[in-house]
Formats: C-alpha cells, structure tokens, sequence
C-alpha cells in the first residue's frame, strides 16, 4: 500500500503543479474582482498542501487505506481485453457504423471475460446487436452511426 | 393553497397514464439494477439520463426517482438470498437476512423488508411533503454567501462522512472541483482548460464522468475477481411475516424511518449510513444484542427501512436547496437542468405540479413496489442466475449506447473510458467516486457564489462569518474539520469503547 500511495501522492503534486502553470495563463484577478484564474488557482494550491500531508503521512507508512484483494494475472487479463476492446469500439463506431461495430464488440467480450463457445457467442452477440439497434435505432429515435453497412 | 390541494394536484399529474407508466418503468428498471451486481444505482440513473431528454420533466424525474428506490428494495432481496448486497445500502441486511435465509425463514425476511420499506419509504415522502416547502421559502432569503458557505459544508461533510480516510475523500473533492472548473467560465464565458476540445467547452459531461466512475469501475472491479456466485436454493414459502414477527419489527421499523429520514437529508450517502447506524441501534436497544448477526428480524426491519426513508430526506435539499447531497442527486439535479429547470429556493413555487407529481409518484412508487417486489421475487432470483459473463458485456453495451446517445458525440466515451480507468484504479488505491462527482456538480455553484461574494464585500472574507446564517454554517465546516483530531485525542488513552468500534466498523 506504501507504494501505491507515494505514486498517487507524486502524481497529485505533479497535477496540482501543472494546474497552477496552465492557471497562470488567465486572467487571476483580485480579491476584489476575481476572475477566470481565481477559484481554480486556490483549489490547485488546496490540492498541493493535501496532497503534501498526504504525501507525509504515506512516508511515515500510516496506514490510509483499505486492505484490497490481490488481482491474479487472468484478472489483469479480462481487465486489459475488456478495456482495449472498448477502446476499439469507440474507435471504430463512427467508421464501421453501429450494427458491426457491436457485433463485433460483443464478440470480443463474450470470448475476453470468459471465452464462450462460438455458436454461444455468435449467438448472443446477434441478438444482443439487432435488439439495441431496434430498441435505440427505432423505438428511441436515436440517430445511430450508419458507417460501412450504410443502415 | 393547503396541503391537501396540493396532493390533489400532484395526484392529478402522477396519474396520467404516462406517468403511470414511466413510474412502473422506473421502479422495475430500478428493483433490477438493485437486484443485479455490477451496475448500482448512480450508473443506472447515469444511463437512464440520456433517454429522459425528450420527455416530459416531471415523467423523467418521475422515472429516475423510481430507479432510485426500486434499487433499494430489489437490494435487500439479494442480500438475504445470496448475501451479496446489490447495492451498499443493503450491506447490513446481509447479517441477518441471509442467516433468515438459511434457516429457511427467506420468506419472512423478504417480506418485513418489503413491507418495512413501504411503511418507511411513505413515512420519508410525507416528511419530504411537510419540509421541504418551508425549508425552501427560507431558502429565498439565501445569497451568494450563503450558497457559498451551504456548499462549502455540503462538501466537508460529505468528505468527513464518506468510508475511508478523510483526506483520500478530500482530495477527491478537490479533485472532483477542478473538473468542474473546465469549460467555460461561469461568470466571464472565458475558455479554460479546454485545449481546442469543442466536448470540453462545456464542461466535463455529468453522465460519461458518473457511468465511467460507477458503471464501468464497478465492472472492472468485478472482472478482476470473477467470483461465481451460487444462489442458496431455498423454497421461498410464505412471504407475510407471522404476528411475532410484526411484534418484533414493528419498533425497529418505526425508528429505522425516523432515524433514515433525517441521516438522510444531511449530506453524504444518506441511505448507506442509515442503514448501519439502523443496525447498530437496534443492536443496541435490544434485550438480546448477542443473537444479532443470528438472523434476528430486527437486524433485516430496522437497516431496511432506515435505507428506504433516507431515500425521500435525501430529496430535501436539493429540491428546497438546489444543492444535491450525494452523487445520485447530483445526477437529478442534472436531469433537471437538461430540461431548463433550476432546482433551489423558487422550484417549488414555480412548478408547483412538478413538486407535488413527484411526491405523489413515490406514493404510487411505492405501493407498486410492494405489490410488484413480493410476487416476482421468484423472476428476480432467476435474474439473478443470468452468468456474468453475459450481464457484464451488456451493462458495458449499455453504457457505451448511452453515453453516445447524449449527443452523438465520440468524444462522451473516451471520457468514460479515461473516468472508468482512472475511478478503478483510484478506487485500489482506496479513492472513493462519490465526493468527487458531487464536487463536480456543485463547483460551478461554489465558484459564482464565491467570486459574487467577493464582489459584494469588496474582497473581505468577513463576509462568510458576520451574516448569521454563513457563520453558523461555516462553524459546522470547521467543527467537521476538526472533529477527527479532536476525538483521537479523546479516544487515544483510552481503551476502545464499544460505540468506537462499531463507528469504526460502520
């Protein structure tokens, strides 16, 4: 936990920072007339003493957070599939349109959580695409990218 | 006008069959969403957002309540059933709802909690009905200072409130303000922090921020361990609790409705708190603590109800205040404002069909609840058996359609893409998603506040502490901050009292 927490400390000092440089670029004010730089300057500034008190306490080893389950490397595994494939459906929705960006999307996940049968995973991942695409496409109203299939 | 033409009214508007119907809607979607692991509440109500927008304000708001406490009922069932709490406010039921289970007694339990639930969730609407008018007309009074300091309590409260360390929960809040900063400036329209990005200039969205942080940091937590969940197979025979049951329940749900009522207006997670202090309580004013966590009916009345009448108190401020105390009413107040409708002092008296159609909703909400939630547990638990790996890819299709569907916008998903990684990791690192929704909700109403304030005064921030109403509220801020260092002093050379650990534990 000791690590973990030094991390996030150093990330938090690191944004606070940045905050206040990209805050300096606007326009600060005064008290009497803040304006655009004010209130961001301030919470930057808060988040840097917390995120020095923090900091402390994590060096000092004081015990802060829970205590968490470890995640075995097939958990990393569904973790990083799962997540690369959505990064693929938003990259691809626009292009290839709704229907076979979702086909595709539910695919991959059924087979990344916990591979399925194919028959199982063509299966439901049909259905699944056709019934969001009735239910947003049609009984919704919501205009859904058409892409390469042109429906 | 009374009270009672009031009711009339809002009976008068609750009662269209569209209403009627969105009311049902709301109230299975939500009893399924408790039912279910993987989606909560504020991910649901997330999602539900983006298909409220060509509605009716008063149906959508009509809707999003009933997800809203249909998930508290449909989470006791999974409690007591599989001990697995759909959603945290029914985390305690777990104790001694599933020891009842075991000892073939999850009939009675589902059903004191049913109907502990209708009995509370009235009792918390007909509070919501006497209080939130006058609280409102007080409201009128507010200025800028005061908006300024009621938020800067909100906010410290919710942080001091929230499990975990506080200042975890305060770095959150801080964090949560800053997003909020981005986009437009709310005084000046000046651009801040956008860097060219035509989605950020206005701000980051509520919804893709809230699905990522709880719908799909939820998900991931769950794929990381994929725990097989068995259902305990139990004939569920009859569901009406005996006569002893009432008699040992009837208190138990009678303070559990006081006391959630009022956990459940101050700021924080109203429900989740009420439901342990409900506990804890009861626990104590027992003549037998030692057979809690047995499978005492107790235990199941008391936490059940407390949860359920939380839920209406928590609509006080907000709807009186315009000031949302927890994530999910940061996300009403959002539903609200799509529409054009500012919720604070004057909403009461300028949609006055809205206010009371709502409240006549929870009234009709909840008797569908009883009357749907007892019949049906049986298709619930069947829900429940649906394998993980088919729920969890359509909660993520669903998330994904929804977060789309706000304005056919790319861009929403990367942002709850990058808010779902960036909320599970934080959440490993014991970071909570809450105060930091909340904070981004409520900072553009702390900073115009703030900044008008300082134009009032002319700089001085004696302004927050010579009108009476600031100063008390600021005096609340600072005995929150305080309160943590002054009691370790009080508690260290002592031994550990009892109440310290059960505070503790909670």
């Amino acid at each position: 936990m000791k690590r973990a927490d030094v991390t996030v400390a150093l990330i938090l000092i690191g944004l606070a920072a940045f905050v206040l440089l990209e805050a300096g670029k606007l326009s600060f004010g005064s008290m009497r007339v803040p304006r655009t730089a004010f209130f961001p300057v301030i919470l930057a500034t808060l988040l840097l003493i917390l995120s020095l008190i923090f900091l402390g306490q994590a060096l000092r080893g004081a015990p802060t957070g829970r205590g968490i389950d470890r995640i075995e490397a097939e958990g990393w595994f569904r973790i990083g599939a799962t997540l690369v494939t959505l990064v693929g459906f938003a990259l691809a929705l626009e292009r290839l349109g709704f229907l076979l960006s979702t086909l595709l999307l539910m695919v991959l996940l059924l087979r990344a959580i916990e591979p399925q049968a194919w028959p199982k995973v063509i299966a439901v991942a049909l259905v699944t695409s056709l019934v969001a695409y009735a239910i947003f496409g049609w009984l919704l109203g919501i205009p859904l990218p058409a892409g390469v299939l042109g429906i | 006008m009374d009270v009672f033409s009031n009711v009339a009214l809002g009976f008068s508007v609750a009662l269209t069959p569209a209403n009627l119907l969105f009311c049902f809607i709301g109230s299975v979607v939500g009893t399924l969403v408790g039912v279910l692991p993987g989606l909560g509440p504020v991910g649901a109500v997330a999602f539900l957002l983006s298909l409220t927008f060509k509605m009716e304000p008063a149906t959508a708001i009509i809707m999003l309540a009933g997800i809203y406490y249909g998930a508290m009922y449909g989470g006791s069932t999974t409690s007591i059933l599989v001990n697995i709490p759909g959603e945290t406010a029914s985390v305690v039921t777990c104790l001694d709802g599933y020891r009842m289970a075991r000892q073939g007694r999850a009939g009675a339990a589902l059903g004191i909690s049913a109907f502990g639930s209708f009995i509370a969730g009235t009792f918390g609407v007909i509070g919501l009905m006497f209080l939130a008018p006058p609280l409102g007309r007080a409201a009128l009074r507010f200025g800028p200072p005061e908006y300024f300091a009621l938020t800067l309590t909100g906010l410290t409260l919710v942080a001091y409130l929230t499990q975990g360390s506080p200042i975890k929960a305060l770095i959150m809040t801080i964090l949560g303000l800053l997003a909020g900063v981005v986009g437009m400036d709310p005084i000046s329209g000046e651009e801040r922090f956008t860097y060219g990005s035509l989605t950020l200039r206005d701000g980051f969205g509520l919804v893709p921020v809230a699905m990522g942080l709880f719908g799909m940091t939820e998900i991931l937590e769950n794929l990381a361990i994929l725990a097989t969940q068995s259902v305990y197979e139990t004939k569920i025979k009859g569901l009406l609790p005996n006569r002893k049951d009432w008699k040992d329940s009837a208190w138990p749900i009678a303070r559990g409705s006081a006391l959630g009522f009022f956990l459940g207006i101050l700021p924080g997670p109203g429900p989740v708190i009420a439901s342990f202090v409900s506990y804890a309580l009861e626990k104590r004013l027992s003549r037998h603590p030692e057979k809690f966590g047995t499978g005492v009916i107790e235990g199941v009345a008391g936490p059940e109800s407390a949860n359920n009448s939380a839920t209406a108190g928590s609509f006080i401020p907000l709807l009186s205040l315009g000031i949302p105390t927890s994530a999910i009413m940061a996300l009403f107040m959002g539903a609200l404002m799509i529409h054009g409708i500012q919720p604070g002092p004057l909403f009461i008296s300028k949609y006055p069909d809205l206010f009371w159609g709502f409240i006549a909703s929870m009234y009709i909400g909840n008797v569908m609840l009883l009357v749907l939630n007892l019949p049906l547990i049986g298709l619930w638990v069947r829900l429940l058996k649906t394998p993980y790996v088919i729920l969890f890819p359509l909660i993520l299709l669903f998330c994904l359609i929804g977060v789309y569907s706000l304005n056919s916008n790319v861009s929403e998903i990367v942002i709850m893409l990058a808010f779902g990684i960036l909320g599970f990791f934080l959440r490993r690192a014991g970071f909570e998603g809450a105060p930091f929704i909340l904070a981004m909700v409520l900072g553009p109403v702390m900073e115009t506040s703030l900044r008008q304030s300082l134009l009032i005064s002319r700089g001085s921030f004696g302004i927050f502490v010579t009108r009476p109403i600031c100063a008390v509220l600021m005096g609340l801020t600072l005995l929150f901050m305080l309160w943590p260092m002054i009691w370790k002093r009080k508690t260290a050379g002592k031994d550990r009292s009892p109440s310290a650990q059960e505070n503790a534990s909670s």
